[in-house]
């Protein structure tokens, strides 16, 4: 039986920038939403077993809001440079705002990363990804200008293999 | 027939369930980790003790699924914690298993990266739950 490295999703520890883990900090504290939790946590996990997702992580510098619209949750990812604080709800200066349902923001984050490490929208699910963005099923505000924030985020979310 | 929910009878209708999809076969062919699934009391509901569904899922097929204390479910790779109205909820399709964790409804602990790279498997385990016919505690 292999074992995955169980955490808790709820954690709220903050760790050394640097060679360390990444630092994942929730504005609300011990208010943070599920939602909130969840995509922290996703993110912490991912750049902890991925370098070069910890190079994007030290990188960008980018505020992202995220809307469920679905369940009408919404955070936001504001990203400055190796540091990363979630907030709940959308906050003002934001770069991006992605806008999905609940199915559509899981698939996000089954896009695989391709060559030079750009997303991959021609295998299955990328395509079905872009389909949606095509179909206005996946809004993206801030999309024209912020295509390489874009990019980086979506290797963040990726957990394909 | 109904089989009552959460019960040795039910935890061995839901493995041939999972045994019997060709979605979840192909959809987790590389999962390797018990799941538990925690379901806390609420006396009130005629659901008095916790407990624990313990699934020892690998590679695409379950090999044992039972029903234990909620401690034995805590003690898996991957845990979903809900109250007993929840997941009743989820199995009457009232409540999709993602949303509810992204709601905060039901609490994951494990790797999440694993979890949304299998999420699909996790959907169809979901549907396969639905398929067994139950009677529910709060009802008889």
């Amino acid at each position: 039986m292999h074992h995955a490295g169980a955490g808790d999703v709820a954690g709220r520890e903050l760790e050394a920038a640097g060679a360390g883990p990444a630092v994942v900090e929730y504005a609300d504290g011990d208010d943070a939403s599920a939602f909130a939790q969840m995509l922290g946590g996703l993110i912490k996990a991912n750049v902890a077993s991925r370098p070069p997702r910890r190079r994007d992580f030290d990188a960008l510098k980018a505020r992202v809001g995220i809307v469920v619209t679905d369940i009408g949750e919404a955070v936001t990812l504001d990203f400055q440079g190796g540091r990363l604080v979630v907030s709940n709800g959308l906050q003002d200066g934001r770069d991006v705002t992605i806008r999905a349902d609940a199915d559509t923001v899981m698939q996000l984050s089954n896009v695989r990363i391709g060559f030079a490490g750009m997303p991959n929208y021609l295998e299955s699910t990328g395509r079905q990804v872009a389909g949606k963005l095509l179909t206005g099923r996946l809004r993206i505000d801030g999309l024209l200008g912020n295509l390489t924030t874009l990019n980086q985020v979506t290797r963040l979310f990726s957990v394909a293999e | 027939m109904a089989i009552a929910a959460f019960s040795p009878e039910w935890a061995q209708a839901f493995k041939e369930e999972i045994n019997r999809s060709p979605v979840y076969r192909q959809a987790a062919k590389d999962w390797k980790w018990t799941v538990g699934l925690v379901v806390e009391a609420e006396p009130d509901r005629n659901f008095p003790e916790s407990k624990g569904v313990v699934m020892d899922l690998f590679e695409g097929q379950a090999r044992d699924v039972r029903v234990g204390t909620a401690a034995d479910a805590q003690a898996c790779d991957f845990v979903i914690t809900g109250t007993y109205s929840r997941w009743k909820q989820v199995a009457q399709k009232e409540l999709d298993a993602t949303r509810g964790m992204l709601q905060g409804k039901l609490r994951l602990k494990g790797d999440l990266p694993t979890v949304v790279r299998y999420q699909k498997a996790s959907q169809e385990l979901t549907e396969c739950t639905t398929r067994v016919p139950v009677t529910w505690p709060d009802e008889s």
